[in-house]
């Protein structure tokens, strides 16, 4: 199967160095994960806005071990749950502190979007995000 | 406020479905236990249980394995019905899922099949080989069960991900220590020790034991983690009326069941301290009348030890926030003021995929029949409060049964 119309643009939205949202162009409200019709008001009227790419660190973890199939290099590394500042949530990459090590991290942290290149996105089409310095 | 929904059966109208039998396999690495032969074995214990054989079933509601597709097809396809010799007599044959909590759905299904007149004798199989199943695969097939492929499988997520977000959050808004945490899995240890069919029976277990074991996914240590099992379990419900002339004089009704479908992909939980439990519990309550000062055992999925931390909370067993110290306080152990999960759980009785919750509800079952073994059997057991979740932690289930007596 082809990859969806709302996935293929979220995603080269993040090749692009940039955080879409989904936004309803009927009732306004933004959607995430972006849907095939607003779960708020039904329409298909959707498009896209930039995030501010500033949220709060719902809670995270460090994956250590029992990587899915694909992923065994990448260990270990940091998952979390950010809230945008926008009023939507998604699960992204937290980036290091240093190589392997993600000691700063506390939920509540506020954490900022981080652009990368469109090759990385190629390969893990997710969001990466930083810890704010306090 | 939770809106008001009432049972449309109540205790000793002739068509309220009742629990008559339950039957379980030992829990663990079974390699040279076939998947029919454990679904077979485990239907004829249910059935010898209640009293009863295989001509006496006209409902069989399936609970899915996980291992393998195949055997999930010849579950499909109504394969337990030739087996037990029941094709031709057998009305319906079919399978419920909804992962961890399909054994609270499962309840549910035949309650309504068996009030309205559907069924009049259900059989509700189970068994899984995720103890001899390839870990390798195991761990790719569920980063794809309860997790969005083409929204957050890009990050690398998967199972122990999932449990040590939720559990990062929990000790974060609770102020749990490790220590309290790994007191939860030492509570469900000192209970499989009172378990033969457990996976870790008599295998004692301490939080410096745990607190010691390698980091998996912070903040989870390995002996944190479900460990994957073969089981297989099974329970028969019937009508009040069809038990009474069959001579049962004891046996469990639902009093009442309450759930909430929180979310589907972890990250849209708004609180993943909390999940749908407040609102579950009080549709709970709601329809039984009665609150959880009123429970004589509850058995709470516990595929990590936050999960039902939060779980407890969310049901009223507990002040929140005080999950984690109610376990350190020795109140969920054997001799507790609420035993908790008095099989093991999914933890030390073991991870037997969608059937940890099945195996939990059968426990419970048993406890309120009054057919534990006598070194775990909770003293005049009445009252049990079954909590189910399934997927991402997608939803809370909970059951409220209650022994009753049928009468002459």
């Amino acid at each position: 199967m082809n990859t969806p119309k709302i996935v293929a643009d979220f995603r080269a939205g993040l090749a692009s160095g940039k955080l879409l949202i989904q936004n309803c162009s009927d009732c306004g409200k933004p959607n995430m994960w972006p849907r095939y019709a607003c779960p708020h008001c039904q329409s298909d009227n959707l498009g896209w806005v930039e995030s501010a790419g500033q949220g709060t660190l719902h809670t995270f973890c460090v994956l250590r071990q029992g990587a899915p199939e694909g992923f065994e290099e990448d260990l270990p590394y940091a998952i979390g749950v950010v809230k945008l500042d926008e009023g939507v949530q998604l699960l992204v990459r937290l980036e290091p502190d240093a190589p392997d090590d993600w000691s700063s991290y506390r939920c509540d942290d506020r954490v900022s979007f981080v652009a990368v290149d469109a090759e990385q996105i190629e390969r893990r089409p997710c969001a990466r995000f930083r810890r704010l310095a306090a | 406020m939770a809106e008001q929904w009432t049972l449309h059966v109540g205790p000793g109208a002739p068509n309220d479905p009742v629990f008559v039998g339950v039957g379980e396999l030992p829990t663990g690495k079974f390699p040279d236990r076939g998947f029919i032969e454990a679904l077979t074995k485990v239907a004829l214990l249910a059935l010898k249980d209640a009293g009863m054989a295989p001509k006496d079933v006209d409902t069989i509601l399936l609970i899915p394995n996980l291992h393998g597709a195949a055997d999930q097809a010849d579950l499909v396809f109504s394969r337990m019905v030739e087996e037990l010799g029941i094709h031709g007599s057998c009305k319906s044959s079919y399978m419920v899922h909804s992962g961890g909590s399909t054994s609270d759905n499962a309840v549910r299904s035949a309650h309504g099949l068996i009030t309205a007149g559907h069924a009049q004798t259900v059989l509700v199989l189970q068994a899984e080989r995720w103890g001899s199943a390839d870990l390798n695969e195991m761990i790719t097939m569920l980063s794809k069960n309860g997790i969005p492929g083409e929204w957050e499988l890009p990050t690398g997520t998967q199972f122990n991900a999932i449990g040590a977000m939720i559990t990062r959050r929990y000790m974060h808004a609770s102020g749990s220590t490790p220590e309290e945490m790994a007191s939860i899995c030492v509570t469900l240890r000192n209970w499989a020790n009172l378990n033969e069919n457990a996976m870790f029976y008599r295998k004692p277990l301490t939080v410096e034991q745990i607190l010691a074991s390698r980091m998996v996914a912070d903040p989870l240590h390995s002996y944190e983690c479900p460990p994957m099992a073969d089981g297989a379990c099974a329970f028969v419900m019937t009508t009040s009326e069809n038990a009474r002339k069959r001579g049962i004089t004891n046996a469990v009704r639902v009093a009442g069941s309450g759930g909430c479908v929180s979310h589907y992909c972890l990250s849209q939980e708004r609180d993943q301290a909390v999940l749908g439990w407040p609102l579950a519990a009080e549709r709970a309550w709601n329809q039984s009348g009665w609150g959880p000062q009123d429970a004589d055992i509850a058995q709470i999925y516990d595929s990590y030890a936050a999960v039902t931390a939060i779980a407890i909370e969310g049901i009223g067993i507990c002040e929140k926030g005080e999950g984690a110290r109610w376990f350190a306080a020795g109140h969920g152990n054997p001799g507790g003021k609420l035993p908790m999960n008095t099989n093991g759980g999914l933890l030390s009785a073991g991870h037997t995929g969608v059937g940890g919750g099945t195996a939990l509800l059968v426990e419970g079952i048993r406890q309120l029949l009054h057919r534990a073994p006598a070194k775990r059997q909770v003293e005049d057991c009445q009252r049990a409060i079954i909590g189910g979740s399934g997927g991402s932690y997608m939803d809370a289930q909970i059951l409220l049964l209650e022994r009753t007596k049928l009468g002459a």
